[in-house]
């Protein structure tokens, strides 16, 4: 009896350890800084967005690297790094040398945070999240998708230019790095020869708190902590003095004011239209094509999500209508019959590989939005060529800014057409995947998703193949979770990578290829 | 089977012994299984009832359960999106006789799910089987004490998908798609006019559930389709008394339960198998067995969530045929046979 009694006693241990291991999930990418696949020095020639050249954001001429200035601030970083602290050594880990990667998982989490559709109120109303009132409730921001693609897309830009000016300045002043200027001072990255004045790291953490905020009104605490901590790890990584970072943080500063001044003006203000103005812009396709979208929930959403992001400026294409597809099938024709069929077949017939696709690129309510997955595919492919922090900020630069006209392109259809969902016309219709409040034709997860390969295939070709699969795959999964039809992820797909072709022609001109 | 199946089952103590004198007194006995009576809600790994050696307790449950409203956080609330959420449930369990004093349950539930019509989110439900369930309860302790009598026990079970149902489609996911090991410690004191009270305490060790996603936000960014299924604790209170010469059973039961870690069900949004889900339920059970047949019970049951957190508001129905038989047949049997 005994024996019987230890032997259970074994089994119950080996199962709570069989139970209750593996629970470290990751909860970024993990990897350790690298050596840099190259340093790009003529990156301070590049082309970049909002500004026409990088020297058109003034920074000093350091001080000497003999002045007693710098010899001081030089023995003060030795100082600090000789009281360096457990928690210290984390964030610089944590940072990296490539934090391009660490300020997007940053901006991909918020965006997962405040990806939350405001639910009725009691009397059955919807109040909607107001920037004026950022509390809420709701809060500010509904970080939907075209909020994401626009956010991803002004913070990645704004990197960009900054660390352009940063290349720029860093190659006329030659300042080397304060571990090249004393031995006694080591480096906690792989060393490199890119000069240290003004700090990329600092251009960064300013370019991305500022902007961040003006996305996230409510996070100023997170953001100026996570600010304070990236700062500080450049200056204990030995890699950066005081008057490094000063110089990153004044760069980074005047571009996010350019960006955001583009912002306050972009039109995204007016996106989300009064009832009125929804209610007319669905008239218009009524009278145009005889059909219209409407909303099927309980209660009904007065207004579908912003009706006017289609017409938001975009970054590389003139005339949004210029890139408009072709209307979507007549209700009573062949194709559009046909397609009902295989509506009906899927879900009738849900399959364990429909299902795990239609579910792998949902992406829905809560998450980072099919635009933040194209960015974590992003940042993979970023650390695995070991981009140095330039041309990580270029490739999110150029994927965003196609990403966000292709979701600019994508709204534009939408409400042009205002085409309706499967299960507004099929009756009795069931979905594994939520409908969306937006009228159906093109699919937004095919323009988009279309348009983040198209740019990942030209800068990473030897994975084009791959990522054009994989945006083929989030196109045809929006039809497996019963919520789009066949059209509006194919058409879609032609849809996206067509825009992007326009940020792709501007990023082979721009002196980095 | 000759003369009258005497059905008195006050306890497994009673019972055991009965059935024993009545399979000696059935010298012809043999082939035929010997049924006598298990039952739905007694006979599970949480109870104090133990099934004699060599016989075993198949039962057939159907639960009706419904909710209209959940807490999201500490908040109670409705969402048309789903509307009223449908959960049936059909149960085939086992309950086999090791031991007088180890028992073996084996389980396995199917579950389906749907919303009322009409609802504002259209989802399709879910439907398939659950998870499979062994457990082993042991009786370490049973002794009079004043007029009645405290019985100890304990089990541990270990609960896993059957199928790969999604776990992360809630509200319609069949369950929480993790392994579970349980611990369960038990105690019962029961008086000789068939009054008892019982406690229950559990703890649930959970694993790991697998989305078909391989990012999701849980108080911060997960980059994993693994979702952590917080462990939890269980708790029963249970008060009883046995009627009509303990052919009938009647229980009131609160039944607790406190996940130790996890996140909140955000605003309006679904919920999520890394919640924290807290609970307090009360219900009652009926039970008889029907004397005429030897072998068969039946049970009824309600009972509701009435306190939660990040859980449905949830109540529940059930019916359930229970059929015990005896699966080896005695040594004495056997020489009685020759």
């Amino acid at each position: 009896m005994r024996n019987r009694n230890y032997r259970l006693l074994l089994i119950v241990l080996v199962c709570i350890l069989v139970v209750s291991c593996e629970k470290e999930i990751p909860t970024k990418l993990e990897f350790a800084n690298y050596t840099y696949s190259g340093t790009d020095e003529n990156g301070g020639d590049w082309n970049p967005i909002l500004i026409d050249n990088g020297d058109e954001i003034e920074v000093d001429a350091p001080e000497d690297v003999t002045s007693e200035n710098y010899q001081s601030e030089l023995s003060q970083l030795k100082a600090s790094i000789e009281n360096i602290n457990a928690e210290q050594k984390r964030a610089i880990n944590y940072w990296t040398n490539n934090p391009v990667v660490r300020w997007n998982e940053i901006t991909l989490e918020l965006i997962a945070k405040y990806n939350l559709i405001p639910g009725p109120n009691e009397d059955e109303s919807y109040t909607l999240p107001n920037p004026s009132n950022p509390e809420g409730p709701p809060a500010f921001p509904f970080a939907h998708p075209p909020y994401a693609s626009r956010a991803l897309a002004y913070l990645s830009v704004a990197q960009f230019d900054g660390l352009i000016s940063a290349w720029h300045y860093k190659y006329l002043y030659n300042r080397l790095a304060p571990y090249q200027q004393n031995g006694a001072i080591a480096y906690a990255y792989e060393p490199n020869d890119i000069p240290s004045y003004p700090s990329d790291g600092a251009v960064l953490a300013r370019v991305s708190k500022s902007v961040l905020l003006a996305m996230f009104p409510l996070e100023g605490e997170y953001l100026q902590k996570m600010e304070d901590e990236h700062l500080e790890s450049l200056l204990l990584s030995g890699g950066n003095v005081s008057s490094d970072i000063m110089a990153g943080v004044s760069i980074g500063d005047q571009i996010s004011a350019i960006a955001l001044a583009r912002a306050a003006n972009d039109g995204m203000k007016n996106a989300q239209t009064p009832k009125a103005v929804s209610d007319s812009i669905k008239a218009a396709a009524f009278e145009r094509f005889g059909w219209q979208w409407d909303n099927l929930e309980i209660p009904v959403r007065p207004v579908g999500l912003t009706p006017l992001f289609g017409k938001v400026r975009m970054w590389n294409i003139e005339n949004v209508e210029s890139v408009r597809p072709i209307p979507p099938p007549q209700l009573d024709s062949q194709e559009y019959l046909e397609d009902v069929a295989i509506l009906k077949d899927y879900a009738d017939n849900v399959t364990e590989e429909r299902r795990r696709i239609a579910n792998f690129w949902q992406d829905g309510l809560g998450t980072y939005t099919p635009p933040g997955h194209w960015n974590r595919f992003a940042n993979e492919f970023i650390v695995e060529s070991k981009m140095n922090p330039l041309r990580s900020a270029r490739t999110m630069a150029y994927l965003n800014m196609a990403i966000m006209d292709a979701g600019i392109s994508c709204w534009d259809a939408k409400y042009y057409y205002h085409y309706p969902r499967p299960i507004q016309n099929i009756p009795g219709f069931k979905t594994i995947a939520g409908t969306p409040n937006f009228p159906s034709y093109t699919s937004g997860h095919s323009v988009f998703s279309a348009a983040g390969a198209e740019v990942l295939a030209y800068i990473f070709p030897e994975k084009a193949s791959l990522v054009r699969g994989w945006a083929e795959e989030a196109a045809i999964s929006r039809v497996y979770g019963g919520i789009h039809w066949t059209f509006d992820a194919t058409v879609g797909t032609d849809q996206g990578r067509e825009v992007a072709q326009y940020t792709i022609d501007v990023a082979k001109t721009d002196g980095a290829d | 089977m000759k003369g009258p199946f005497k059905t008195k089952i006050g306890n497994e103590h009673d019972r055991s012994i009965h059935q024993k004198k009545n399979t000696l007194s059935s010298g012809i006995v043999i082939f035929i299984a010997l049924f006598t009576i298990c039952f739905v809600q007694g006979q599970t790994p949480n109870d104090a009832l133990m099934m004699p050696s060599k016989n075993i307790c198949v039962l057939l449950g159907y639960d009706a359960g419904q909710f209209n409203r959940y807490w999201e956080g500490d908040y109670l609330r409705k969402n048309e999106t789903i509307a009223t959420v449908d959960r049936n449930t059909i149960l085939p369990m086992a309950a086999v006789g090791i031991f007088d004093n180890l028992n073996l349950y084996l389980s396995l539930p199917y579950v389906k799910t749907e919303s009322s019509e009409p609802n504002g989110g259209r989802f399709a439900g879910a439907k398939g089987f659950q998870d499979f369930g062994i457990a082993l309860k042991y009786k370490a302790l049973e002794k009079p004490i004043g007029n009645g009598r405290l019985s100890l026990l304990s089990t541990i079970g270990y609960t896993t998908p059957a199928t790969n149902y999604l776990s992360d489609y809630m509200p319609y996911s069949l369950g929480f798609g993790a392994p579970e090991f349980a611990l369960r410690g038990i105690a019962q004191y029961q008086l000789e006019n068939g009054f008892y009270i019982r406690g229950m305490l559990a703890h649930l060790w959970r694993g790991t559930t697998e989305a078909e996603r391989d990012y999701y936000y849980n108080d911060g960014s997960y980059y994993s389709a693994l979702m952590d299924v917080p462990n939890a604790w269980n708790f029963e209170g249970i008060i009883g008394a046995w009627f009509f010469d303990t052919t009938l059973k009647l229980e009131f039961n609160y039944v607790g339960l406190k996940s130790t870690s996890g996140d909140d069900i955000r605003a309006y949004n679904a919920a999520q198998p890394t919640n924290k889900v807290k609970f307090d339920r009360i219900g009652a059970s009926l039970q008889y067995y029907i004397p005429a047949i030897k072998g068969l019970g039946i049970v009824a049951y309600h009972s509701r969530v009435v306190n939660g957190l990040n859980t449905a508001k949830f109540s529940n129905t059930g019916v359930g045929l229970t059929f015990q038989f005896q699966y080896l047949k005695d040594k004495n049997q056997e020489e009685d046979a020759q």
